[in-house]
């Protein structure tokens, strides 16, 4: 058992802080204009790979950190931006874990290193009409024709959709599930419209309609024997989801301790006051809890037991929600300050709501949970 | 970062469950139900090396790290051990044995650790008074010097094992225009004259550790029962927060996953609407509750067990935290197993009833959640 980190993972946090703080200041890193928000991610990308970052959980090597460093990092940047957080690592942390985890070697030198090396820009499309891939079956299909594969079907809620220039999609062929590459500009792939959301501004997400595209036998990764892949990218976005929370907590809170300190009522700070010093202790409390246990769910093994998953799933429920929490109670204690658009609180409460009902919804997440524990 | 056990950890914690299970738990109900302390299981728990896990073995203990023996009390949550019992043992073994372990001469040591490690004599600590309990400073006991001897004169109140003690470790003013500085510590010996012990307080939970009232009127007790120097009672007395963060935590770790079993089990027996009940998603969204708070709440006590291995000053910040989210989200998982089982789980008979009223304590023994958030906004 060991609650520290390492010097080495210190070191890269360090480097990954001041990287998004000086992004930070020269640039607005929540970018509505989608133009403009491709072009910050591509420059978020290249500044990061110059460190460990992008591959953290995905490339193996000594000298890269391992899990709970990478649930650590995730923080630092999803922190400073969710918006930017999540399009990077629906680049980096799914489409290049899939390409690692189920390419070969041919696949992997021409998808996965120039997503490490933040050069190109991958994303994963998986939802179709809901955001459950449980209960619904996936309509988007390949059928081989001779050489050639043709892909239809449509693709809703594709983050990096159309900026993209990989993009993974689930869907079947032959009766087993698969996952098709395709590439920016492929003749029948249309882009739908940008998606207007609660939060995560500069996100940039929209549906994807496939209309035939021809893709070759190489740009397919599968077919899978059962179901499981879909449990498996569930999982890796789940963990995604825990960092994002970790960065909420952590600016929302931040953000809200600074103020109680600095802003004087009644002639004293107002941390002075017990409603507000209880109610930075209880967010404290809720972020600390998340981060050993997103840090723990991230870290346990994954093996043929259903309990690794389990834990994801109670890891989801518990920082998605704490997530909320902790954003709301800032907002109280920023009382005006915090309702002003721009302010990391404000930004976050936004923001959380898209946490819970993203990868294994706090719903499906506890019905898994009981399930495991019923045995079911 | 590292979140596993050894394998001996994780094959003692085992064994423990096992001996709980088998030993103690069959008595749990009936003692609970008269509100009696059990000798017999309490005995048990020190032949099995549990009461002086941490001790070395000179001393009669075990000689187990912090990780082992918060393991320890997590397993005896795990078997069913009821918290009357779990707190009686955290009261004898951390908050006045280990306070002689720690701060006591080679004489106070060899005289009280091994027959406290082997439970042949049960100690407590008197520390909170009838008007002084979040507040120690405002403590009013007082100890006299006169000669070889103090002079003890004041009441405590509230204290775990207080009726049944051989021993107490109290704290007391010798200096008392110095507040928190002039606390000293004391090692008071059952029977001395001057020394008592007020009824067993009915109480809502933990009804198997017996709680009172001790009282001292001119009890006279050897110089030599001081423990260290006089006015070091205060940090004494919050060096014991280090166990009570971490060891006396764990049993409401490991009731979680008591809780989880039990309400599993009654979720797949009970047919309501032509099916178990475990089969609607409103219990299995209670099921995952109680698993989540178990799986949230366990870091945190490890946390502080993990660093007081590494033997570094306790992180009051962190330790207030694991407090504060025990204490007070420990409640709701029992709240929810009185619910699944329905009717039946506010009959004595289930004993989620018990383990309900036993939560309660949670959040106010050992430093309130108020406390904890005062602590933690100050740190902060």
């Amino acid at each position: 058992m060991n609650f520290d980190f390492t010097q080495q993972e210190l070191m890269l946090f360090k480097e990954i802080n001041d990287i998004m703080f000086g992004l930070a200041r020269e640039r607005t890193l929540e970018e509505k204009d989608p133009i403009s928000a491709e072009s910050l991610l591509r420059e978020a990308l290249d500044r990061l790979a110059k460190t460990s970052y992008l591959k953290l959980g995905i490339a193996q090597s000594k000298d890269i950190p391992g899990l709970c460093a990478m649930m650590g990092a995730m923080e630092i940047v999803s922190s400073c931006s969710p918006s930017l957080y999540l399009s990077i690592e629906m680049s980096t942390r799914l489409f290049g874990r899939i390409i690692s985890t189920y390419g070969n070697e041919k696949q992997k030198a021409k998808w996965l290193s120039p997503v490490l090396y933040g050069k190109k820009l991958g994303a994963v499309a998986l939802l179709e009409k809901t955001m459950n891939i449980d209960n619904d079956p996936m309509a988007t299909i390949g059928i081989r024709e001779n050489a050639l594969i043709k892909i239809s079907g449509v693709k809703n809620y594709v983050i990096n959709g159309p900026v993209a220039d990989f993009i993974a999609v689930a869907g079947t062929m032959e009766n087993k599930p698969a996952l098709f590459i395709v590439e920016k500009g492929i003749k029948g792939l249309i882009q739908g419209k940008r998606l207007e959301t609660i939060g995560l501004d500069g996100v940039v997400i929209s549906g994807l309609t496939l209309e035939n595209c021809q893709i070759n036998e190489d740009q397919i990764i599968g077919q899978f024997e059962d179901k499981s892949i879909l449990t498996t990218l569930r999982i890796w976005e789940n963990q995604i989801i825990l960092g994002s929370c970790l960065g909420m907590m952590k600016s929302s809170f931040e953000s809200a301790r600074t103020y109680a300190k600095t802003h004087k009522t009644g002639g004293k700070p107002i941390i002075a006051y017990q409603e507000v010093g209880f109610k930075l202790a209880e967010m404290l409390t809720l972020f600390q809890t998340s981060q050993l246990f997103a840090y723990r769910a991230v870290c346990a093994p994954e093996g043929k037991n259903r309990d690794f998953e389990v834990l994801t799933y109670c890891a989801k429920v518990f920082c998605t929600e704490a997530a909320e929490k902790v954003s709301g109670w800032a907002l109280q204690i920023l009382s005006g300050e915090g309702y002003i658009s721009g302010n990391p609180a404000e930004r976050s409460y936004r923001c959380a709501k898209y946490n819970q009902i993203a990868g294994t919804s706090t719903e499906i997440s506890r019905v898994k949970i009981g399930d495991a524990a019923i045995g079911a | 970062m590292d979140f596993d056990f050894t394998k001996e950890q994780l094959m003692f914690k085992q064994e423990v469950v096992r001996f709980a299970k088998k030993e103690i738990v069959p008595r749990v109900q009936e003692h609970d139900l008269k509100g009696e302390f059990d000798f017999e299981s309490f005995r048990k728990l020190g032949e099995f090396g549990i009461l002086g896990l941490h001790f070395p073995e000179e001393l009669g203990g075990g000689g187990a790290d912090v990780i082992t023996t918060v393991l320890a009390g997590e397993a005896l949550g795990e078997a069913g051990v009821d918290g009357g019992l779990t707190l009686a043992y955290g009261a004898h073994t951390f908050l006045c044995a280990d306070t002689i372990f720690r701060h006591g001469t080679e004489a106070q040591k060899q005289k009280y650790i091994p027959k406290l490690a082997s439970g042949e004599w049960i100690g407590c600590m008197g520390l909170t008074e009838p008007n002084a309990g979040s507040d120690v400073a405002s403590m009013t006991t007082s100890a006299e010097k006169k000669g070889d001897k103090y002079v003890l004169n004041g009441n405590k109140m509230f204290i775990t094992n207080g009726p049944i003690a051989d021993v107490a470790v109290v704290y007391a003013k010798t200096q008392p225009e110095l507040q928190h500085a002039g606390i000293s510590s004391f090692i008071v010996n059952k029977g001395t004259k001057g020394f008592s012990a007020g009824p067993p307080l009915i109480k809502m939970g933990v009804r198997t550790s017996h709680t009172s009232e001790l009282i001292f009127q001119d009890c006279e007790i050897p110089a030599e029962n001081l423990l260290g120097k006089e006015g070091d009672g205060f940090l004494m007395a919050m060096q014991t927060v280090e166990w009570d963060r971490s060891a006396l935590l764990a049993p409401f770790v490991g009731s979680a996953t008591y809780l989880l079993k039990k309400c599993t089990q009654y979720a797949k027996g009970r047919v309501q609407f032509g099916r178990p009940i475990a089969q609607f998603q409103a219990i299995k969204h209670k099921l995952a509750d109680i698993r989540i708070f178990g799986e949230a709440a366990r870091s945190l006590v490890y946390r502080i067990a993990w660093c007081k291995d590494q033997g570094r000053p306790l992180n009051h910040l962190e330790a207030a935290i694991a407090k504060l989210y025990v204490g007070d989200w420990s409640m709701a998982p029992t709240f929810d197993a009185v619910l699944i089982h329905g009717g039946y789980g506010y009959c004595h008979e289930y004993d989620v009833e018990r383990i309900f009223r036993d939560s309660r304590l949670a959040p106010i023994g050992g430093g309130t959640s108020d406390i904890q958030k005062m602590i933690i906004s100050k740190l902060i």
